[in-house]
């Protein structure tokens, strides 16, 4: 992503690669996916047709596979979910159809910058948070804008907050589904709060919530 | 002692990340547990025996930057024991029953006051919102 590069390239992540900066979980993450590897590559052969060409091709693979004897390491991921990343931000504020996408993006930028801060070997945020989350400003973009933090998980919690007893919160987890909080006024007895709390993929959230009332105190 | 159940009228302090502060407002995910958690780690104050509570969050700022990296924006929030116990028993759906648990540490960072609220799950948005509601104070984590 060469544009996404270049837009970031003096603002974006103000810290130490962590391939430049060693940690002691790499060595055993490229073992987990060496053991992977190697341990996927004789069920493959297994089960792959025999044609001479697919042959050809498995034999190519299984024959060049040990002499790259460290394909993978886990500053290598990192560095490759931190330009999946970079991308879906540069995404979020140049093509969500919000008048708060440049606030947004600065926000994501924030807080991605202080969870490297504290641990340069995190991910940031979660790439697959991130795809959800832009997915679902992508789809509702009469919304307000909302506080977003992230959770222990680096994943995106965004809330919405009227007056002194209006909540809504939603967890974007990584696969697609999204964690909801709404906290709101009883209708029959205002002095009292319900509460409820549930799960729904982002696609049908909106749906999943709108009985509650809560699209008409957070959208605009 | 390890497993002391701290008394409801005293006080805890939660470490709260830049990352869970945006704008300097301190959000429920600063007390969601992380996957490998048993419980949310907090600090009681009352065990510091100090004379004030600036003087309680000065001793926590020193044990905390001995512990870890601590970040400009993160903040410390201060709970009553009793108040966050009672929020979540009556307003929580399961009507959860947390326990706040002395739980001191001695190994790389002396940090005696160490404890934790349990019964907490992974899954547990709600609560963390009630938690956020009982936040009494707050204060810079570090000076």
């Amino acid at each position: 992503m060469l544009e996404v590069s270049t837009a970031y390239s003096d603002k974006f992540i103000d810290y130490q690669s962590p391939r430049r900066q060693p940690h002691p979980g790499a060595s055993d993450l490229k073992n987990i996916i060496s053991q992977h590897f190697l341990l996927s590559v004789p069920m493959h052969i297994r089960s792959s047709p025999t044609s001479a060409v697919n042959q050809e091709d498995r034999d190519v693979f299984i024959s060049k596979w040990p002499e790259k004897k460290d394909p993978f390491t886990q500053a290598d991921l990192l560095d490759s979910e931190e330009d999946q990343v970079q991308g879906l931000i540069f995404r979020i504020r140049t093509s969500i159809s919000v008048p708060y996408r440049e606030s947004l993006a600065n926000k994501l930028v924030t807080l991605f910058n202080d969870a490297k801060e504290e641990d340069s070997a995190s991910l940031g945020i979660a790439v697959g948070t991130l795809r959800n989350f832009y997915n679902f400003f992508q789809f509702h973009t009469n919304l307000k804008c909302p506080t977003i933090s992230l959770t222990p998980e680096y994943n995106i919690y965004a809330s919405w907050r009227a007056g002194q007893n209006r909540v809504f919160s939603v967890h974007f987890l990584p696969n697609g589904d999204a964690r909801f909080v709404i906290f709101k006024p009883n209708d029959k007895h205002p002095e009292r709060q319900f509460r409820i709390a549930g799960t729904a993929t982002t696609d049908i959230l909106k749906e999943t919530v709108v009985p509650f009332g809560v699209w008409n105190w957070i959208s605009e | 002692m390890k497993g002391d159940k701290i008394p409801d009228q005293h006080h805890i302090a939660r470490f709260c990340r830049p990352m869970q502060v945006p704008d300097g407002q301190i959000q429920a995910t600063a007390f969601m547990l992380r996957k490998d958690e048993e419980c949310l780690s907090v600090n009681w104050l009352e065990f510091l025996n100090r004379s004030s509570r600036e003087s309680e969050i000065a001793e926590l700022r020193k044990i905390y930057s001995a512990k870890f990296n601590v970040g400009a924006r993160a903040k410390l929030a201060v709970l009553n024991v009793g108040e966050v116990r009672e929020k979540v028993l009556t307003e929580s759906p399961d009507r959860r029953n947390l326990e706040v648990l002395h739980d001191p540490q001695y190994k790389e960072v002396y940090d005696p006051s160490h404890s934790g609220i349990y019964n907490l799950k992974q899954d547990d948005e709600l609560i963390a919102e009630l938690i956020l509601e009982t936040v009494r104070e707050t204060y810079p984590a570090r000076k």
